[in-house]
């Protein structure tokens, strides 16, 4: 549930193949990037949202420790941060890279438990243990900052002059 | 920590490492030998089962952090892929519009 299909994997591929072929000044790739970006993004985007949505239950069940109040009060919590980090009429990019945002969040604050209840769980705990837990730690709020960096980036290229337009019931969003 | 026969006789010992060395160190026999081999095996099975329960939640945190990796790689490749699209390049990790975008 939280992998992607083959078919999304093989167009993140080309995705990927296809940015560094452009990032790297080939003649007609930014084009075939564009393409490529239009046919794909949505079903790459629409596998990652699910998969990211699973992914949070997963998380807050761990935090919550078997409480369902405390589990849906952070799903709510991650939800309600996702809304307001992708602001006013995102993109769906901006809405998948909202939602790992808050993902990240509840990760962070996870792991953070998790390393200090082996602080207090004080001798004993192998020292070996609590090293792997604090690099665990580290590398999810690591993550954590470079995916709000990555929205930045995003929601900055999308600028201030982004307007919406409903066609025929889709919502679409235009920068001028 | 083990028990050792000699004639009829078996005999506690345990087992300690000093500096770097692992020394046998005569406990006892009959009852009192018995006690502290009981004792011993209740200590080491504690600690087993506490450093079991350490590892498994260990592998757990391991697990929940990189479930979703696949899928978070997957949104940093459409989001580098948008920029790309839209004439920026990364230049020492910003990324710049391109001139001839």
């Amino acid at each position: 549930m939280l992998e992607l299909t083959d078919g999304a994997r093989a167009r993140v591929r080309e995705l990927e193949a296809l940015s560094k072929r452009a990032e790297d000044g080939e003649e007609g790739a930014r084009k075939e990037l564009r393409r490529a970006l239009r046919e794909s993004a949505p079903e790459v985007i629409a596998r990652c949202g699910g998969a990211s949505r699973v992914y949070r239950r997963m998380l807050a069940e761990r935090v919550a420790a078997g409480d369902p109040l405390a589990k849906e009060a952070t799903v709510e919590r991650a939800e309600r941060m996702a809304l307001e980090l992708a602001g006013e009429n995102p993109t769906p990019l901006e809405v998948l890279l909202s939602e790992r945002v808050a993902s990240l969040w509840i990760l962070v604050e996870l792991q953070e438990a998790l390393l200090a209840a082996y602080y207090y769980k004080g001798g004993g705990t192998a020292v070996s243990v609590v090293l792997q837990m604090a690099r665990l730690q580290e590398s999810a709020h690591r993550r954590y900052l470079a995916a709000i960096k990555t929205l930045a980036q995003v929601q900055k290229l999308q600028g201030p002059s982004r307007v919406q337009v409903n066609i025929g019931g889709n919502q679409v969003n235009v920068s001028r | 920590m083990a028990w050792e026969r000699r004639g009829d006789n078996l005999y506690y010992y345990q087992s300690e490492r000093v500096d770097g060395r692992v020394r046998k160190k005569y406990i006892g026999t009959g009852e009192i030998a018995e006690l502290i081999a009981h004792a011993d095996e209740t200590i080491r099975r504690t600690r087993a089962g506490r450093r079991e329960r350490e590892r498994a939640g260990l592998e757990e945190a391991e697990d929940l952090a990189s479930a979703a990796n696949e899928v978070h790689k997957a949104a940093e490749v459409l989001a580098r892929a948008e920029l790309v699209a839209a004439g920026y390049r990364r230049h020492k990790g910003q990324w710049r519009r391109r001139r001839d975008a």
